[in-house]
């Protein structure tokens, strides 16, 4: 007998990634509280950091005497890190659960595959940013401007994207949920091993040399600088390249992962 | 046997068993001892220029004051993954078990809790040794040290029972898990990680009266400084108060639970 | 039905987990349009084989093709030919029936409209249309594995496969299942069953392999596979303790089979019936009460017991799926 006739393939691609993204949105609209979490922890860290370390606003090297202005675009990144980590943990317990069987039984590729949890916890990541972005302009954090704002969505989105595939990958290498701590650390570790808290110049002296290194540097700095001063392009297109290189790599890595799941 | 010893092999053997479990998976030791100890990293490198703010507490440095801190993340998470340990057990119908078994009902509750106390104990040690790898100096010596153990230890099983009230009140993992942030908000409104005189308001009011900040500088204080008996005796008080609330809580939800089974 | 085409050929696959081989060097020919019945006991190899077949799982040596394609050069081509309904129905208890349907549509690459009027065919003939819009969560475990049947059908595959669809399903949802089968196969479609029921292999499959430790032991029709075997047996059930006394009672007459439980004798038995007033009189002899005697014609299960030195299924299995014995012959 014949098979069904089917879309031509770049068509066929985009509708299994809408339907995959779809799928994706189910969770936040029929789970009650689904949200909650991915919202939570960037805020408690945001007024946390804020309410503790406020104080280093005092200190020489500072160029802003707020606070929040300097911490509320590493919240919105942290935010976009718990997220995409987030939906690494989803895919482990699809696997578990025999769901990504019947993925990986259809002729969709991969690449299609992945594309459709990233980018679905791209645009998930914009939720956390949202919030913490509104608690921090009421406690008075600095209005980024249009250009500001739009820059820091992107950096949000694109390290959600970033975060997706190295909790991914993680994923489909341990095939199961014990591997979340490490999904959430390793975000954890590279948003926070940057100018998180401070100014380059007042880290301490390994951390700034990690700092100088980690590409996220690059993205914590382009997402701030509209809360900080003007935008510009020369503090724009490095994180702009960091991130791209990040899902080049991170997401080669869990191409690759997904290619060895299946044959 | 007598009665004692019988209860006192049964607490053992539920603790031993709690122990296993959480180093037999790495989804919880990680919040324990992982988050904690990159967290004391970061926050150490990040905002160790600290030390320099007028009005802050002589330290020989940063990471010296923030030792503290990291135990007492590590053994409130400690109390919440103890928590969580237990309300899986109930959802399993593993405590169906225990409950069926001819041991005292306390001892269920107390086996839980000794595996906490030993996870306290475990990352009491682990800070300590982290801190001087990395050359933070105990100022008193090495009485901090048992000083740092018994309050850890003890603040781990008073926080164990409020994680296990709830754990048997809810029979829930995914609520007690749902409790985390809540871990963190308590410990930032404290002087867990900065001095309370230099923390932000309304912050800095509430740390000034949280239990939590009283047990801290009772840690704190042998590492940083000499130890003052009105501190130790302030952060012992503070165990205590939050022991006796855990007890309370947690027999009331022991009788609730045997009654809904 | 059974054509010159062969839909499924493999030849000397094999998967090694580290040190275990679970498969060691199995070969099928299913031929276009048949049903082919993968039996064996849990643990045989059964799954490993059929994820080695449906693209999941990559062998460790050895070569298989589906519907023209190799498995592994040229798995998407595989993928696109293919339906599978796996052991664990791989369902998301978050979506509604028709949602998932409608979802496999587009995996497939179906046009919207096209898989939106397939989703509705399929839950109609399914039995799900009324549930269509309720969440999976809230079905019951048959509707679950419909749904994946229905599911597996949406781009009308070539080949079928279907791993133990009835395991776990009480006896109505497996008849239900049975005849979409069968319906299936009338079709043309192609399918390859596996399943540890007897009964399910003797109904639907045109011809059968047996698997077991990851080997084919035994492979042909249902019909000839029990012919091999030729002779039926005579099953004692006994009070408890007497079974070695009998045992000794019936040696002479007739061969022992391995037991089937504590208080089971199996007697091999060339003379069928007529053997069975000898066993009755070395019985009372022996003075040992028998509780029922039946004559039993030989089914897969003796087949297996054959070929292998064990059962297959329990007689305590409670899914009751075994060949039932004939009353004694007059």
């Amino acid at each position: 007998m014949e098979g069904a006739a089917t879309l031509p393939a770049w068509r066929a691609n985009l509708a299994t990634i809408a339907a995959l993204m779809a799928r994706a949105r189910n969770e936040l609209l029929r789970v009650p509280g689904a949200a909650i979490p991915g919202v939570l922890a960037p805020t408690i860290f945001f007024l946390g950091i804020n309410g503790v370390f406020g104080a280093l606003t005092q200190l020489h090297g500072f160029d802003t005497g707020t606070y929040e202005s300097f911490v509320v675009p590493v919240s919105m990144l942290q935010g976009a890190g718990f997220t995409g980590a987030a939906a690494g943990v989803n895919l482990a317990r699809d696997m578990e659960q025999g769901w990504v069987d019947r993925l990986l039984v259809s002729p969709a590729p991969r690449w299609v595959l992945l594309a459709g949890t990233v980018l679905a916890a791209s645009a998930r990541a914009l939720i956390p940013a949202t919030f913490v972005l509104a608690i921090a302009l009421a406690l008075g954090a600095g209005w980024p401007g249009i250009d500001g704002l739009l820059i820091a969505y992107l950096m949000v989105a694109a390290m959600a994207a970033v975060a997706a595939c190295w909790g991914s990958a993680l994923a489909l290498r341990f095939k199961s949920q014990s591997a979340a701590p490490l999904m959430q650390a390793g975000m954890m570790a590279l948003i926070f091993t940057t100018t998180a808290y401070a100014p380059l110049a007042l880290l301490q002296p390994w951390l700034r040399s990690v700092a100088e290194v980690n590409p996220v540097t690059r993205v914590v700095d382009a997402a701030r600088q509209g809360f900080l001063g003007a935008v510009t392009w020369s503090e724009t297109w490095p994180g702009v390249v960091a991130l791209t290189g990040l899902l080049i790599v991170l997401g080669a890595w869990s191409l690759r992962e997904m290619r060895r799941t299946a044959v | 046997m007598s009665e004692l010893r019988k209860t006192a092999r049964v607490v053992g053997a539920l603790g031993m068993r709690s122990i296993r479990q959480t180093f037999r998976r790495p989804q919880l030791i990680a919040p324990i001892l992982v988050f904690p100890t990159l967290l004391l990293a970061i926050q150490t490198g990040g905002a160790g220029g600290a030390v320099n703010l007028p009005g802050f507490p002589p330290v020989q440095g940063f990471l010296q004051f923030m030792l503290a801190g990291a135990m007492m993340q590590s053994l409130m998470l400690a109390g919440n993954s103890g928590g969580i340990a237990l309300a899986v057990d109930i959802e399993m119908g593993f405590t169906d078990r225990l409950f069926a078994a001819p041991i005292p009902r306390y001892a269920i509750v107390l086996g839980r809790l000794a595996g906490t106390a030993a996870l306290g104990l475990f990352a009491a040690i682990w800070f300590l040794a982290i801190g001087l790898i990395f050359g933070a100096e105990l100022h008193s010596g090495v009485v901090a040290v048992p000083i740092a153990i018994v309050l850890v230890t003890a603040t781990a099983m008073a926080v164990g029972g409020i994680g296990a009230a709830i754990a048997l009140r809810t029979g829930s993992a995914s609520v007690v898990q749902g409790l985390f942030p809540l871990v963190l908000v308590v410990l930032f409104l404290s002087s867990a990680f900065f001095p309370n005189g230099l923390m932000i308001q309304p912050a800095r009011a509430i740390a000034e009266y949280n239990p939590l900040s009283f047990v801290v500088e009772g840690i704190r204080d042998p590492i940083v400084s000499s130890v003052d008996a009105g501190t130790e005796l302030e952060a012992l008080l503070a165990v205590l108060g939050i022991a006796a609330l855990g007890l309370v809580l947690s027999a009331r939800a022991l009788r609730h639970r045997l009654r809904v089974g | 039905m059974r054509s010159a085409t062969t839909a499924i050929a493999v030849e000397g696959l094999e998967r090694a987990f580290d040190e275990v081989l679970a498969v060691r060097g199995v070969d099928i020919a299913v031929g276009e349009g048949e049903i082919f019945g993968f039996l064996g006991p849990n643990g045989a190899g059964k799954t490993t084989t059929v994820r080695m077949l449906t693209t999941l799982l990559l062998p460790t040596g050895g070569r298989a093709t589906v519907a023209g394609h190799d498995v592994v050069a040229e798995a998407r081509q595989v993928r696109a030919s293919i339906g599978v309904a796996l052991q664990e129905a791989a369902l998301d208890p978050l979506m509604t029936g028709r949602e998932l349907i409608r979802l496999q549509a587009t995996l497939q690459g179906l046009p919207g409209a096209e898989g939106r009027r397939r989703a509705d065919d399929l839950l109609e003939r399914v039995d799900l249309a009324d549930a269509a819009d309720r969440r999976v969560g809230t079905y019951s475990g048959g509707m679950q594995r419909r749904l994946d049947l229905a599911a597996a059908l949406v781009h009308e595959p070539r080949v079928l496969f279907l791993d133990e669809p009835t395991t776990g399903l009480d006896p109505v949802s497996r008849k239900t299942i049975w005849e979409e089968v069968r319906a299936l196969n009338d079709d043309g479609t192609t399918v390859f069953l596996t399943t540890q029921y007897l009964e399910e292999a003797d109904q639907l499959a045109d011809n059968v392999g047996i698997i077991d430790r990851g080997t084919i032991v035994a492979e042909g029709t249902p019909e000839a596979l029990k012919a091999e075997i030729g002779n039926p047996h005579v099953q004692l059930q006994l009070a408890e303790g007497s079974v070695a006394a009998a045992e000794q009672a019936c040696a002479p007459i007739g061969k022992l089979l391995p037991p089937r439980d504590a208080r089971t004798v199996l007697v091999d038995v060339e003379n069928g019936s007529a053997d069975i007033p000898r066993i009755v009189r070395a019985l009372d002899e022996a003075g040992i009460e028998v509780g029922a005697l039946e004559l039993v014609r030989p089914t897969l299960d003796d087949v297996f017991v054959a070929k292998t030195g064990h059962h297959l299924e329990k007689e305590e299995d409670g899914s009751g799926a075994g060949a039932e014995p004939e009353p004694i012959e007059a």
